[in-house]
């Protein structure tokens, strides 16, 4: 009888100490905890919330956002975490579900719910959409589409504007400091989107050849034409008839680039460089992709940058590579 | 007079009737000229019509042009506050309705070539190869999705050459609850330890470990109801409890089957911690209990107690696709029978390391010991002789497993499997086994994993 009361006491002292934890912790700060599958969100959160918000992003920049483990810290991140933004067009359908099951938290959990922010949602053109029923005898399709928007440097603004929407009626104190920060997020981005225009200029029709199917929005954007893939279908290594068959077809369309996200092997990449003459980028695809980018913007100045002046070596000249495209 | 005044009435006249005269000499140009006022008026009209629809193609045109110049522009002046609440994006009602219709379907099947050095040869779990020959191991269907905003439903039915079974159905609930618990109800792999949570089609042997078959059987599945708690440390650590029915298909647990009793219901306690040490390295540990009637005489209880530990190594930069994983869990079970308390215990460790995206090798030992043998009679028969205790667990007379152990059993399985895509897999494994009371045993395994239907997320 005496042990009975000392377990219920226990109990009870035990059940008082986690609940005031847990308050605590609810409470502690005013900031709104934001949680974001890859480091853009996070980047672009960052410059929409400013002091008013801690970010955290799960994947990291230069990790394949398709293959990251579900730790479950990240469970616990999730529980405590007021928003979460994620990709969508299942980009993080092999680990972020069963993080959101496990999290335990309504705030983020149901795709109604305020905190729950599929950035997918608010992209008006979403690229290769299956128009035949997807079977994965073509290799890892999505069936939504392609899910790699954020390489389309203009698709950050309407992302940027989901969150400061989001963020606003969130914390609607704030709501006039969120709105300035979207404002100037914007037009920054605008401003350097033309910058970015005028160097890809005179580079547009210029054949590529990338990894992984996922520069479709970036060569789109930037009037490249992809004219091969490393990768025989999504997510398949390449094999030697594959690389064998793509040297040629490269030779013969005169292909000078070939561009991969940095988290690809690059074994393949430069030995195809080496066989046809053509450059080979290994380039950041996300925000924290290399040391030193650290915004949406760096990134672009990173991946134009390197392009530009790829394709400036390999072509000579402005004009010739322009000469050469119409030959 | 009367001249005067029929002069004046002839005038009055006239000027009454001039009007009537002059109508009836000017009538016809008249009405043409109405006539050609109306034309007129009509062409005008059908000119303007026209000029309005030009006007009206130019100001299409023009927003077109102006659309597809200034994307950026016209997105950035809509004002933020004024923006549709964004729950609904993208989600019409029909969507959802087909979504919540809907359960993400998958089929995994599992095949293995089986060799075996010797006729009837140890198999430890219900679904590793039987046979020298080619087996069905496992066809297991996946029914899962979002009962609702607050209970997600997880189904998932074996179909063997025995049968269709039901290995887990149960509801998870998604909403916040105080102590930040959550509970799931129904028929789930128990949380005990590690590879118990694990399906087959996840796991990296063809066989089952030693233990894990010994001790919970080809799966610890009971039908409870679980509370667990995610406790406010700064590493991830998870406290969780279930009781429910004794039925399950393990030697160890089993009902009571006289009584009415809430204390004789199985039991199960699991402790999870994750430590992430840096990101590439992170190291799980746990401990399980459980405890809860075995069935071989009133009261008679089993308690069985287990440590498991999991550390992935996987460096993030430049290459992703290496990684080394470390597994390993340890038993004890003491189990109380009318005569004796058995003490058994078993432990298993593996190493996988994938060296490349597609390619991955392996190794694992497992042993199986006891404190208290049992005695092997003549005729290959399990009895019960005086003062040890092989226990049948069997209604109709068939051998189905034993609490207790004949002695020591240990097992070394080198593996290696290649992944074609996510969704296939080929293994190769060769398992030598060792036991201290018969004859030793090589098996070699070619073994065939197939996929379809939903991609799942995987587990840690």
């Amino acid at each position: 009888m005496k042990i009975y009361t000392n377990i219920r006491f226990l109990t009870l002292v035990f059940a008082f100490a986690s609940i005031s934890i847990f308050s605590e912790g609810r409470d502690a700060s005013a900031e709104v905890k934001i949680v974001t599958s890859i480091p853009d969100f996070a980047a672009i959160a960052k410059e929409i919330g400013g002091d008013k918000v801690v970010v955290e992003s799960l994947a990291k920049g230069y990790q394949d956002p398709h293959f990251v483990d579900a730790k479950p810290i990240f469970i616990t991140r999730l529980n405590q975490a007021d928003l979460l933004v994620y990709n969508g067009l299942d980009l993080e359908i092999g680990w972020l579900p069963i993080l959101i099951t496990g999290a335990r938290n309504s705030d983020i959990a149901a795709p109604a719910a305020l905190g729950h922010y599929n950035a997918s949602t608010s992209i008006k053109n979403v690229l290769e959409i299956p128009t035949a029923p997807v079977d994965r005898s073509i290799g890892d399709v999505h069936p939504g589409g392609n899910p790699h928007y954020m390489l389309d440097p203009r698709n950050g603004i309407p992302v940027a504007r989901g969150i400061a929407a989001r963020l606003i009626r969130m914390d609607p104190e704030n709501a006039s400091y969120y709105e300035e920060n979207f404002k100037n997020f914007a037009s920054t981005l605008r401003l350097k989107i033309s910058e970015w225009e005028t160097e890809l200029k005179p580079f547009k029709g210029t054949k590529v050849v990338t990894y992984h199917k996922m520069w479709i929005y970036f060569t789109k954007w930037a009037g490249l034409t992809e004219a091969g893939y490393i990768e025989p279908k999504p997510g398949i290594p390449p094999s030697p008839s594959h690389v064998a068959n793509l040297i040629k077809s490269m030779e013969k369309l005169q292909v000078k680039l070939i561009i991969a996200a940095n988290f690809y092997p690059e074994k393949t990449a430069s030995l195809v460089a080496e066989k046809t003459g053509a450059a080979f980028l290994s380039l950041p695809v996300l925000v924290e992709g290399r040391d030193g980018i650290n915004t949406y913007t760096e990134l672009f100045d990173a991946i134009v940058g390197e392009v530009t002046s790829a394709l400036k070596d390999k072509t000579g000249s402005v004009k010739d590579s322009v000469y050469r495209h119409k030959e | 007079m009367n001249l005067r005044r029929t002069t004046i009435v002839l005038f009055a006249l006239s000027i009454v009737s001039s009007p009537l005269i002059n109508h009836k000499a000017h009538g016809q140009e008249r009405d043409e000229i109405k006539q050609e006022l109306k034309e007129l008026k009509q062409m005008m009209e059908k000119m303007q019509e026209r000029i309005d629809d030009l006007e009206e193609r130019n100001h299409v045109l023009e927003q077109q042009a102006k659309d597809e110049a200034e994307t950026i522009e016209v997105e950035e002046e809509t004002d933020l506050t004024v923006i549709e609440p964004p729950s609904e994006e993208g989600q019409t009602f029909l969507g959802k309705a087909l979504n919540t219709l809907n359960p993400e379907i998958s089929v995994t099947g599992i095949f293995a070539g089986a060799w075996y050095s010797q006729d009837d040869p140890f198999v430890f779990a219900e679904i590793d190869p039987q046979n020298t020959g080619v087996n069905v191991q496992e066809i297991e269907l996946g029914f899962q999705a979002n009962v609702d905003p607050y209970f997600r439903f997880d189904s998932f039915f074996p179909i063997t050459e025995e049968g269709i079974e039901i290995e887990e159905a149960y509801g998870t609930t998604l909403f916040s609850l105080p102590l930040n618990s959550q509970f799931r109800v129904g028929k789930m792999r128990a949380k005990f330890g590690r590879i118990n949570q694990i399906h087959r089609h996840s796991q990296n042997f063809v066989t089952l470990p030693l233990p894990a078959a010994q001790f919970l059987g080809e799966h610890l599945n009971p039908t409870s109801i679980e509370a667990n708690f995610l406790v406010p440390v700064p590493w991830y650590m998870e406290l969780s409890a279930s009781g429910g029915s004794p039925e399950v298909e393990t030697p160890t647990f089993a009902r009571d089957e006289d009584a009415n009793d809430l204390g004789r219901l199985l039991y199960i306690f699991h402790i999870a911690n994750f430590f992430e040490l840096s990101e590439s390295l992170g190291v799980s540990l746990g401990g399980s209990f459980a405890t809860g009637s075995n069935g071989t005489a009133p009261g008679a209880r089993s308690n069985l107690y287990g440590i498991d530990l999991f550390a992935k190594y996987r460096p993030l930069r430049n290459n992703p696709y290496q990684e080394i994983m470390l597994q390993s869990e340890f038993m004890y079970l003491d189990a109380e029978t009318p005569e004796e308390n058995l003490e058994n215990w078993g432990w298993y460790g593996q190493l996988v390391y994938r060296f490349a995206k597609r390619w991955n090798s392996g190794f694992r030992f497992g042993i199986i010991d006891t404190n208290t043998p049992v005695e092997e009679e003549k005729e290959g028969l399990l009895v019960e002789p005086a003062g040890t205790f092989s226990l049948l667990r069997d209604e109709e007379g068939e051998e189905e497993g034993m609490l207790g152990l004949l002695g020591r059993t240990y097992r070394i399985s080198p593996m290696l499997t290649f992944n074609p895509s996510e969704f296939s897999r080929m293994r190769l494994e060769y398992d030598y086994l060792n036991q201290s009371f018969g004859p030793n045993q090589h098996a070699i395994f070619l073994q065939f994993q197939y996929a379809i239907g939903a991609h799942g997320a995987h587990r840690y």
